[in-house]
């Protein structure tokens, strides 16, 4: 059942058109992946999908709900993490939490009825009194994902939710993430630069000046912009040059090994070569390499 | 209901929760008692004293003291008006600058109700804070002497205080909307923290201005309402030294302070009683309310 469903979506300021004319679907509960440079439409989208923005023109349905018809429903059923905290920095979590609540009119009881089953998921014991100001990144991010959850969301819009985060704090909150997809069947939007964290996703949309350059699974993507490459180190030579032409056209020599652009499945070619490929490393397609192929920039 | 009062809830404990910005709030005000205790006070006992030359053997000493006191009192209370509803207010500027706004967008709590609840929480911040001054002033005061002050007339300075809180949030809710980021509405605050006690008199009477500047000053809220509370603060010790002097100089020395600490706001020849300042204060916050309602409203559904 379709979650989200996004139809000619744009958004200008004046004559500076953010987000052009964008179409996608997005199932209940799978993990969906908006991945782009920074200025991409990424944010701006999320933005509208979630109320903060009004939308330039296009339709999207959001839990069955129209956008800009029915608002007030939509915002029932979003939770969203913020790029940037959004948390005020003077008070504790625990104030920051149930004020928080109470927008989506909540009384104490019932947010931290709501939240009881995450606080100890999310090792929110020891900072519940603490000041926002005083928490590490990871333990803010924790609490901004705490905020998402507090109306009991059918989708979490996570915008970079690990930008800047240390490696320690970005494997937890990926365990907080899987862990809400797994228990709650939660549906996760995610937008990110980091294509790492595409890998797991069910589909992947990728966005480059406002527009939707591709999307698909990320297998599909990489089977259609991304090839692997066997490194073969050996001297150069002609009799190796022969070797891998049975394979692939596209190959280089680099300093003490061959770069060798194949899409084959290579396990019979390294067994009848084993005499001569003793040396080497098979490296798969990456999410860097379609998104470099479709947009020829890289990403951090 | 839940949803506006724990908006509002959060923005008082902004406030309350951030020491340094109550202290920052209340800078005007500790300025004007550091000044008043350094040479203030001697210059309008001396001012007092130079214009009842010949009733000095009449008039209670204590009385002239009580009434400087009270000048004082007004003029922390008048700059209090001031600086702690804008200190407040500037959490408007502050949640646009990190993004707040947009958190607080996403959830089911309607814009108008964003907007009265900023709009509320200022002006409970001012009333509250400026309502422990005063209490704590008349205590002091109290302790000093005979103020000279009714039931009545104390109830009447909380509720001015009261109408100032409204008045002066509702202007600067308009204020609010000019700065697009915090460096801006910290560098007017440093501007407005100095000048308030001018404009309200605090610092030298707004009689000894020309007409022009007295005018000026007397266009803003603040100086009706500090004018207000002197009449209220000081109108019993008034008496008590028209009642000493006994009507020897046929009032004239009791006008002429009255005149002198401007206990009625003038402006470009008008003279204001204390009834036409709150229709003057109150029509300023009624247009300030509705021009406020008007552009937040569009500020956020822009957004």
């Amino acid at each position: 059942m379709k979650i989200i469903e996004v139809k000619d979506l744009t958004k200008k300021y004046r004559e500076h058109t953010a987000v052009d004319g964008i179409s996608f679907e997005v199932e209940e509960g799978e993990l969906f992946a908006f991945l782009g440079e920074n200025g991409a439409g990424k944010s701006t989208t999320i933005n509208m999908l979630t109320t903060v923005l009004e939308k330039t023109s296009g339709k999207a349905i959001i839990a069955g709900h129209e956008l800009g018809k029915e608002d007030d429903e939509i915002r029932k059923v979003n939770g969203i993490v913020f790029q940037n905290s959004v948390l005020d920095k003077k008070l504790s979590v625990k104030d920051n939490l149930l004020t928080r609540g109470s927008y989506y009119g909540l009384s104490k009881k019932e947010v931290l009825k709501r939240l009881e089953p995450f606080a100890e998921r999310f090792e929110m014991k020891d900072i519940w009194d603490r000041k926002y100001e005083k928490l590490s990144g990871g333990q803010r991010r924790r609490v901004d994902i705490m905020r998402a959850l507090i109306n009991n969301p059918k989708i979490l819009f996570l915008d970079e939710p690990t930008t800047g985060l240390d490696p320690k704090s970005r494997k937890l909150v990926w365990d907080y993430i899987n862990y809400l997809r797994k228990e709650y069947k939660m549906t996760i939007f995610l937008t990110t630069h980091y294509m790492e964290e595409t890998r797991d996703a069910d589909h992947v949309v990728i966005l480059d000046k406002g527009h939707i350059v591709s999307k698909g699974t990320p297998a599909e993507l990489k089977s259609k912009y991304a090839h692997s490459k066997l490194v073969w180190y050996t001297p150069l030579s002609d009799r190796a040059e022969a070797i891998i032409t049975k394979i692939s056209g596209k190959f280089a020599y680099d300093a003490d090994h061959y770069n060798i652009e194949t899409d084959q499945n290579l396990t019979e070619f390294i067994f009848e070569h084993r005499e001569e490929i003793r040396d080497y490393e098979y490296i798969k397609g990456t999410m860097d390499d379609v998104f470099l192929n479709l947009t020829g920039k890289e990403l951090a | 209901m839940k949803d506006f009062l724990g908006f509002t809830r959060r923005n008082l404990l902004i406030y309350f929760k951030d020491v340094l910005a109550i202290i920052f709030s209340l800078l005007t005000s500790i300025i004007v008692f550091v000044l008043y205790l350094l040479f203030l006070k001697g210059t309008f006992v001396e001012a007092l004293n130079g214009t009842m030359r010949g009733l000095e053997n009449i008039v209670n000493g204590a009385d002239i003291d009580m009434f400087v006191n009270g000048i004082l009192l007004s003029g922390i209370l008048g700059s209090a008006l001031i600086t702690i509803p804008y200190t407040c207010l500037q959490t408007i500027v502050k949640d646009k600058e990190a993004g707040v706004d947009a958190d607080i967008c996403s959830t089911p709590l309607k814009r108008w109700k964003i907007i009265l609840s900023y709009f509320t929480a200022s002006s409970i911040c001012a009333f509250v804070m400026t309502s422990i001054i005063l209490t704590i002033g008349l205590v002091v005061l109290n302790a000093m002497g005979d103020t000279h002050m009714t039931a009545a007339s104390i109830a009447a300075a909380y509720g001015i205080v009261l109408l100032g809180s409204v008045s002066s949030t509702a202007l600067f809710m308009v204020v609010m909307l000019l700065f697009k980021n915090s460096s801006t509405s910290t560098a007017f605050f440093g501007i407005l923290t100095a000048a308030a006690g001018f404009v309200i008199g605090a610092y030298i009477p707004l009689s000894q201005f020309s007409d022009g500047v007295q005018s000026f000053c007397n266009l803003f809220p603040a100086s009706h309402i500090t004018s207000m509370i002197r009449n209220v603060l000081l109108s019993g010790v008034a008496d008590s030294i028209n009642n000493d002097i006994n009507g020897l100089d046929g009032g004239a020395f009791i006008s002429s302070i009255k005149d002198t600490f401007s206990f009625n706001a003038h402006t470009f020849g008008t003279s204001f009683t204390v009834q036409s300042s709150v229709i003057y204060i109150a029509v300023i916050a009624l247009v300030c309310i509705a021009l406020m309602t008007f552009a937040y409203n569009k500020t956020y559904r822009r957004r």
